[in-house]
């Protein structure tokens, strides 16, 4: 035991005071930072301002109760969202109109126009002629709008009462509530929980390519100058292996400590918010195994190869499969419960990252928190296993790689 | 005493070392020697406990080498390479706690033979600013610091210069009064020859010949002379008693058959060439080991 301890302080003090590691340790969180704060951003932004638009409507019916209606929309400030102009012109100049109004928007005075044209009795064209095409709220708002506005003067001439028409479109606004074991109530704000679960997800990742990199170019580096040989001839294989397990994640938790740090610091300043730390415990502990499960499956890789290139070869494959989650992690938050979500939330490989999204956006049932906790632990015990034996062998064969069937072998020498 | 008994390693369908048998004994220097891939390395990883074997024997004082040797072998790898961004102290004192020394001893220990070799300031440098001889000797440390009782050297002597080799041999034969084992893996058969007491020369995982040097030389057929001449060393290979020649044109190594008498080989070819000297030589452990590994090839 003694000597399996050696073992991690001698990696843990020798990578702790590398360049590279020092530099992780502050780019990092400024990424992520970066990321959250840049959400944040974006989706707040758009609301922020009264935008000017125009209406163009051949109809002349549709002007009024339209822009009535979008002027009725609010901003969070209170503010409307819209000032509506008529760009109306004479029915002969109606090209005319149209041409200046495109020069309006060209010259940015109006953020854009809604074109009205009327076909016949009830056939209506509309288009939303802007600089930019991306605004799906502006196109949404305008929809609804014409549609209230249609349906309105259709009611209207089958005689029904206009109030009741406006208690009927009086806007409602969900407020969305997250209901937690034990009957707490939370206010949920969506994005928020998203954001801390990839924030999660990418220290995660982060954390395990990184000294991933470091566990495999270490070993590698052992091998090539023979000093493997020493150790192992100092120590057993095994003991070796612990000995770096444990500094490379005393490593990652001092990492995270330091993270950590940063992190409530930046929640005491609301930088960061505090419902980020809701499910802290049980993200910790798919922190933990993800980062274990990973680090084991590195050692058993990186004792096979004999080369950098390999083993950088090799291990952005293995980067490769971490980055899977954050890739359908769209789909995994809209649709938590879909059939995808679902597989990859029992896949080892997989489960970590899955989770710590999931459990930020869903319910998740104790009982599947503890299945999956169960195929975490077994499965590390399994990998650690199968990398001791080809850690074993590995460490001491060079040049050409072992084929899948020689690694079998190798797990099962006895 | 280590005692090694029909050692033998099978890797899938290839051997590696096939039974295998020496022993050494306390302040002794045995020379496991052998052309490359001839299983010296296996032999080495044996005994050190790094790998098993797949049958056979290998036994320290009585007792079956297990993992409880570790901390009384010390091992010098031939290929050589350290930490190149870590200090010499901290990398020297990583592998003796490996080997369970204790720090203040280690320290003491670590002082004393950085003294000794001649790097005491290097001592907080990082390895990637040493020369590489001094690297050399940063890594002969870690073999020695913890005093082990046997030794394994691995081509000890590669990479230094004549001045450090010397201080390296010295060293080496420092260990035989202290009574410790030594095995010494080399290519270099001049310090073979004059080291070793006991060699096991191996080829394709087996032994070819082993024993004393004398007993050594002696089995291999004393009959050699050495010529120093003047004139057609073809006039030599004509005589038919000579059995071989070494010819390097002033100069001639020549082996007769067993039952001549040198002397009638000197009075034969004195007449034809001019004669500048004549020794009657043991062979060299260099020739017997060409010889000996041609002739088991």
């Amino acid at each position: 035991m003694k000597k399996v301890f050696e073992i991690s302080k001698w990696e843990f003090l020798e990578k702790v005071k590398t360049r590279a590691f020092i530099l992780s340790l502050i780019i990092t969180p400024a990424l992520v930072i970066m990321v959250s704060i840049g959400g944040t951003f974006l989706s707040t932004s758009e609301q922020e301002s009264t935008k000017a638009i125009g209406i163009i409507d051949s109809s002349m019916v549709y002007f009024y109760p339209l822009s009535q209606t979008l002027e009725s929309y609010k901003l969070d400030n209170g503010q409307p969202a819209y000032v509506v102009f008529n760009l109306n012109q004479p029915m002969e100049e109606y090209n005319n109109a149209i041409l200046s109004a495109d020069k309006e928007v060209y010259k940015n005075k109006i953020s854009g126009y809604i074109l009205l044209r009327r076909y016949g009795n009830d056939s209506l064209n509309i288009e939303y002629r802007s600089s930019n095409s991306g605004n799906f709220k502006d196109v949404q708002r305008i929809e609804n709008a014409v549609e209230e506005v249609r349906l309105k003067m259709q009611l209207q001439k089958l005689g029904i009462n206009p109030d009741l028409l406006n208690t009927y479109f009086s806007r409602i606004s969900i407020n969305q509530i997250t209901i937690k074991e034990g009957g707490q109530i939370q206010q949920s704000d969506f994005l928020t929980e998203f954001l801390s679960a990839i924030v999660f997800i990418m220290l995660l990742l982060m954390m395990i390519i990184y000294s991933g990199q470091m566990l495999v170019r270490s070993l590698v580096e052992e091998k090539s100058n023979k000093l493997i040989e020493i150790l192992i001839s100092s120590c057993t294989p095994e003991q070796l292996l612990a000995g770096k397990i444990l500094g490379l994640s005393a490593l990652g938790l001092f990492q995270m400590f330091i993270w950590a740090c940063i992190g409530i610091g930046l929640a005491g300043s609301s930088m960061i918010p505090a419902s980020a730390f809701n499910n802290i415990f049980i993200m910790l502990v798919y922190f933990i195994l993800g980062f274990l499960f990973y680090t084991a499956l590195f050692v058993g890789i990186g004792s096979i190869v004999t080369t950098e290139q390999e083993a950088q070869q090799i291990t952005s494959y293995l980067s490769l499969v971490l980055v899977l989650p954050i890739a359908i992690s769209a789909s995994a938050i809209f649709n938590p419960d879909s059939l995808l979500v679902e597989i990859l939330s029992f896949i080892p490989l997989t489960i970590p990252a899955i989770m710590l999204l999931k459990i930020n956006v869903v319910n998740v049932p104790t009982a599947e928190i503890l299945s999956t906790i169960i195929i975490m632990v077994a499965s590390i015990y399994i990998t650690i296993f199968a990398a001791s034996k080809i850690f074993r062998i590995g460490i001491l064969s060079y040049g050409k790689r072992p084929g899948i069937k020689e690694l079998i072998s190798w797990i099962k020498e006895k | 005493m280590l005692a090694v008994r029909n050692l033998t390693k099978e890797y899938n369908d290839v051997v590696a070392v096939k039974n295998l048998s020496f022993t050494v004994n306390e302040g002794k220097i045995f020379g496991l020697l052998g052309p490359n891939g001839a299983g010296k390395t296996t032999t080495i990883r044996t005994l050190l406990n790094i790998i098993k074997p797949t049958s056979g024997e290998i036994s320290f004082n009585d007792r079956r080498i297990s993992r409880d040797f570790f901390n009384i072998i010390g091992y010098l790898p031939e290929d050589r390479g350290l930490y190149k961004k870590s200090r010499v102290d901290e990398v020297i004192l990583y592998f003796a706690a490996l080997k369970n020394m204790n720090r203040s001893k280690s320290q003491k220990q670590l002082d004393y033979w950085l003294e000794r070799l001649g790097i005491v300031h290097y001592k907080t440098k990082k390895i990637e600013e040493l020369s590489k001889g001094n690297q050399q000797k940063v890594q002969f440390i870690i073999s020695v610091i913890h005093n082990p009782k046997l030794l394994i050297l691995d081509e000890p002597f590669s990479g230094f210069d004549p001045i450090n080799q010397q201080i390296i041999r010295e060293t080496i034969l420092s260990f035989i009064s202290e009574g410790k084992l030594i095995v010494l893996s080399t290519h270099h058969m001049d310090f073979a020859e004059k080291m070793c007491s006991e060699i096991l020369l191996m080829n394709k995982g087996q032994e070819v010949c082993s024993g004393s040097l004398s007993q050594l030389k002696k089995n291999f057929g004393g009959n050699m002379v050495e010529i120093g001449f003047e004139g057609n060393s073809n006039l030599i290979k004509e005589l038919k008693y000579v059995k071989g020649i070494d010819d390097y044109n002033n100069y001639a190594e020549v082996q007769l058959e067993d039952s001549i008498e040198p002397y009638v080989f000197l009075r034969d070819i004195a007449d034809k060439i001019r004669v500048n000297h004549f020794r009657i030589i043991e062979p060299t452990l260099n020739k017997i080991f060409i010889d000996m590994i041609k002739q088991s090839a």
